[in-house]
């Protein structure tokens, strides 16, 4: 593998032009690969259920991190608790040995601050390479008495008749946390009707069980088009491309504390050789520069946040997010 | 009495599982909390464990605890699954799996040494080949790479 | 009708040369699963899913969809033969199945089994030809009530299910309940009976736990038992269904092929509790109930019956709306997205091809599944011969592989290896399994429905009367329980 990447290098600097820049992730990739790894697959752990969104977001990333770097890649969900276990396998259990690597999501801070029960912290984990950020929305229905209302009507309506607009939750999570501070600024009263996911919700939404529902553009598209469902606003600091009519928050409520993303990344246990580390960063990176792979990953709704994106010292500038995650945990008094 | 005993169990059990959910809470402002079922069940089987040592008629026939030959076969199979289990993470499939084959045919049937390797490495081949290679499963590889 | 314009369109996409053997593949590898103890069909998908990232997005979905119902196929074999559930769906049609076996009916059960499976795949792809925009329009507005009404139903099945003694039954139950609490609560978010230990916080897996209470149990009671190189049974008398079989069985796998779709169709539903509420239905309008348990075709023809149709009815929300109902199409929602498609309630009008050639696909994928199966099953019934002692390890190491695979947590393995332990004792003491495991499966979702109800409710625990289709069914449930008492208490041994 080592001497095929090297021919296509050099054949590629012969012909020189744009085949030069397309091979130079393979050449370098060629150039970091440690002896003697790997000699066999390379384990993507997703701590989520087969199908959803981390899980999708994590097999395409395998495909053209095989595609690549020609090493076999097998995406492993290991589920349960919410993500805990597998957050749990990924921090104390997995071997530093290059062989696993974890798709996470930011959600791992959030356990690690508050459920792990100072058994692991975020840090035992090394982010290696992020892949995309997605942001919450709020849908709400195309029928029924709230039809047509923006996210401030609703939220007015919410604070003159308190605990009557049905709003579905995911407990102990974000699409909590935002209908909390929500509640907090406006004094609206909201009625939260737990979930499993963003997804049931949206089905619930579409079926006239709850009011509003929450998730993200991959989950609600299919009804979007079908005028199912309307956008109402997004958690984000700037609009997305795709949905430019559709506010945020911050614009909508006038604050700027409404900022809830998943902010997916890829990262290895701590302790894991510096240059088997490397070589796999420089994988995901090559992958990630793919066309076609950002091409996907758009078409799922993610966007690519510019600050990770081209971020030299990642596991300081995701500390930072993961920081104020913290400040907001030890604002609302779930963390001392 | 061992029938006696079981009953004994199910109403510790329930007893502790009742005062566990307790704990948990039983109505909140939302409706339920998270310990009503438990509670429930735990009474439950509190209740039938009580109601069992109260009514012979709910009792098992015949009761017969394995004894000699018998109570060997099924320690030895359950000793086999604890040390794949233990193992494997360790030594790896192939090769735990090779031992706790040996150990499931010699505790039956004291089958022949030869003819239980034989088995036993061409079963662990066999289920290696069939999830690893066909469905594309990793299965856990020892210190040896395998 | 033009669904039907639109049916031919969709089996002119499927047959095509690639498509045609993407379908045999996944029905090979969906039975090849469901025959294995432990492996489900889920964890197969999964992991052939970066396969089909090399194949067109008709060819990839034909694939996975046809694993789905092939594992439905396979599932009865080891039941039968075993008395070990290839996967949580076939668990009931161990009760019956496997005692037929035992008398020598290894043949017919399996033949019932396979020919019941087709009939009712069949039955619910026509349904779901269609029916499917109106069945969706409708399956749309289950929410929370319906749900926790439809969950009361299933649990008052259950009872149906206990042979013994009714307090032993009772305390299965209320244990599959307290079993099911272990893990993070949903509603909530908190963690129950996990005591620190991390691995619980998952819950326990239900793959585990059935291999553990079915397959370990069944190897240490035989393996107990055992007499010198005696085969499990005896002579294989029959190789096919009889006639009087026939007649016995037509009107379970019709019963089973209506009841099975319809629970395909609600979230939570889905193959295993359509399994089993097909057993109580057959046991409850028999004429003679004390046969269950012992032999009784219906017992294998209703739920094998019903957990085909039911992979037809979860096909619905999924391919009408873009809702998944179970784990299981919700990979398959994920491979229409890493395919690049949109699934939703457009899904339908905007590609067609896809759309239809799915469902035209289940249709060829049902009878290539039959025509694997039926010559099978005297290849299957010839397993039976091979020497216990020979035969269990092969058996527990598949059982250990298959449980291993879902999650690969070596925990897992622990709770098998404890489950069967504590199996094996209650059986001798004579409690029945079956009602713990359903308990087990309708718990979580029973108790999140009702809470999400009563959250949802301005009035309380009166939103299930107010609406109409929970109110039906929860006077169905009491219906059921009243007659109950109608009934002689059934007498019996103890089951599985």
């Amino acid at each position: 593998m080592n001497r095929t990447a090297l021919v296509l290098a050099l054949l590629a600097a012969l012909w020189g032009g744009p085949a030069a820049a397309q091979s130079d992730p393979k050449a370098e990739l060629a150039r970091l690969k440690p002896k003697d790894f790997p000699t066999q697959p390379i384990e993507f752990t997703v701590v989520y259920p087969a199908g959803g969104g981390m899980d999708v977001a994590a097999r395409l990333l395998a495909k053209y991190v095989e595609k690549w770097s020609g090493d076999r890649i097998i995406v492993n969900n290991r589920t349960g608790g919410a993500g805990m276990v597998g957050h749990a396998y990924l921090a104390t259990q997995a071997k530093p040995d290059g062989y696993t690597a974890g798709a996470l999501a930011n959600l791992v801070w959030g356990d690690a601050m508050l459920r792990a029960q100072g058994r692991w912290a975020y840090t035992d984990l090394e982010p290696i390479a992020y892949l995309n950020t997605d942001a919450l929305t709020w849908v709400g229905p195309t029928e029924g008495p709230y039809k047509g209302m923006s996210v401030k009507e609703i939220v007015q309506a919410a604070k003159d008749k308190p605990g009557t607009i049905r709003v579905a939750t995911v407990p102990g999570s974000m699409w909590e946390y935002i209908v909390e501070q929500i509640e907090a600024s406006s004094g609206a009263k909201f009625l939260r009707v737990p979930f499993q996911g963003g997804g049931a919700g949206i089905a619930a939404l579409v079926g006239g069980n709850v009011d509003v529902a929450q998730g993200f553009y991959s989950e609600f598209r299919g009804y979007l088009d079908a005028n199912k469902a309307a956008p109402l606003a997004v958690a984000a600091t700037s609009r997305m491309d795709f949905l430019k009519d559709m506010p945020t928050f911050n614009e909508a409520l006038g604050s700027d504390q409404y900022t809830w993303q998943v902010i997916r990344f890829v990262v290895v246990p701590k302790g894991t050789p510096a240059d088997r580390k490397a070589y796999l960063a420089a994988a995901v990176r090559a992958a990630m520069q793919d066309p076609e792979l950002i091409a996907e990953y758009q078409k799922t709704g993610a966007f690519f946040d510019p600050k990770l994106a081209k971020s030299t010292d990642l596991p300081k500038d995701l500390g930072e997010y993961a920081e104020r995650e913290r400040a907001f945990y030890v604002q609302t008094g779930r963390l001392k | 009495m061992f029938e006696r005993a079981l009953n004994v169990f199910w109403v510790l059990l329930g007893a502790a599982a009742a005062a566990y959910a307790w704990t948990l809470g039983i109505v909140g402002p939302a409706g339920p909390e998270s310990g009503l079922f438990p509670l429930i069940a735990g009474l439950i089987i509190m209740g039938s464990g009580i109601a069992l040592m109260l009514m012979p008629s709910q009792r098992a026939e015949i009761f017969d605890f394995p004894r000699g030959a018998a109570l060997q076969r099924v320690i030895g199979v359950v000793l086999g699954l604890a040390w794949l289990a233990i193992a494997m993470p360790y030594l790896g499939f192939a090769i735990a799996g090779v031992v706790t084959m040996l150990v499931l045919l010699r505790a039956v049937e004291r089958v022949s040494w030869t003819v239980s390797l034989g088995l036993a490495v061409a079963s662990v081949a066999a289920v290696s080949w069939l999830f690893g290679d066909v469905l594309g499963m990793a299965l856990p590889r020892g210190p040896w790479g395998f | 009708m033009d669904a039907l314009g639109s049916l031919g369109a969709g089996f002119a996409v499927i047959l095509t040369a690639q498509n045609l053997y993407l379908c045999l593949l996944g029905s090979l590898i969906g039975t090849l699963v469901g025959v294995l103890p432990g492996v489900g069909p889920l964890a197969a998908m999964a992991l052939l899913l970066p396969v089909t990232f090399t194949l067109t997005p008709v060819g990839g979905m034909v694939m996975l969809a046809s694993i789905f119902y092939g594992a439905m196929y396979g599932g009865s074999t080891t039941s039968v033969l075993l008395n070990i559930p290839g996967e949580a769906a076939s668990v009931v049609t161990c009760i019956d199945g496997h005692q037929m076996a035992r008398q020598g009916r290894a043949g017919a059960a399996l033949g019932i089994a396979a020919i019941g499976s087709f009939i009712a795949g069949t039955l619910g792809i026509v349904l779901l030809t269609f029916f499917a925009p109106a069945i969706s329009a409708a399956a749309i507005r289950f929410g929370p009530p319906e749900n926790f009404s439809l969950m009361v139903l299933g649990l008052v099945c259950t009872l149906y299910m206990i042979t013994g003694s009714p307090v032993k039954g009772a305390l299965m139950i209320a244990l599959g309940f307290l079993g099911a609490a272990v893990g993070i609560d949903v509603v909530n978010g908190r963690e129950r009976f996990t005591f620190g230990f991390v691995n619980l916080t998952g819950g326990l897996d239900l793959l585990a736990v059935v291999i553990g209470l079915f397959g370990v149990t069944e190897i240490l009671a035989n393996v107990e038992q055992i007499a010198r190189g005696a085969p499990l049974a005896g002579r294989i008398r029959n190789l096919w269904p009889t006639l009087a079989d026939w007649r016995a069985s037509w009107r379970p796998i019709l019963r089973g092929s209506g009841l099975g779709f319809i629970l395909g169709l609600v979230p939570g539903g889905g193959p295993v509790t359509a399994s089993f509420m097909s057993y109580a239905l057959e046991k409850r309008l028999s004429d003679t109930p004390e046969r269950f348990g012992k032999g009784a075709v219906e017992g294998v023809a209703g739920p094998e019956s019903a957990n085909n149709a039911a992979v037809a009815g979860s096909m619905i929300p999924i391919l009408s709306l873009g809702i998944p109902g179970n784990p299981v199409t919700a990979l398959l929602l994920g491979a229409l997205i890493i395919h690049g498609i949109q699934p939703g309630p457009l899904f339908m009008t905007q590609r067609p091809d896809l759309f239809w050639g799915i469902v035209a696909s289940m249709y060829v994928g049902n009878i290539f599944l039959l025509v694997l199966n039926l010559p099978l099953v005297g290849l299957w019934a010839q397993l039976l011969r091979v020497p216990y002692y020979i035969l269990f390890p092969v058996v527990l190491l598949l059982c250990v592989v298959g449980t291993y695979s879902a999650n690969k947590n070596v925990f897992d393995l622990w709770v098998m290896l404890g489950f069967g332990i504590a199996g094996h004792v209650l059986r001798k003491l004579e409690y029945d399994l079956a009602p713990f495991v359903i308990a087990f499966v309708l718990a979580p979702l029973m108790e999140q429905s009702l809470r999400q109800s009563l959250v949802m409710s301005p009035d309380g625990a009166m939103i299930l009367l107010q609406r109409p289709v929970a109110a039906l069914l929860l006077a169905a449930s009491a219906l059921l329980v009243a007659l109950m008492f109608r009934r002689k208490p059934i007498n019996g041994g103890g089951s599985p």
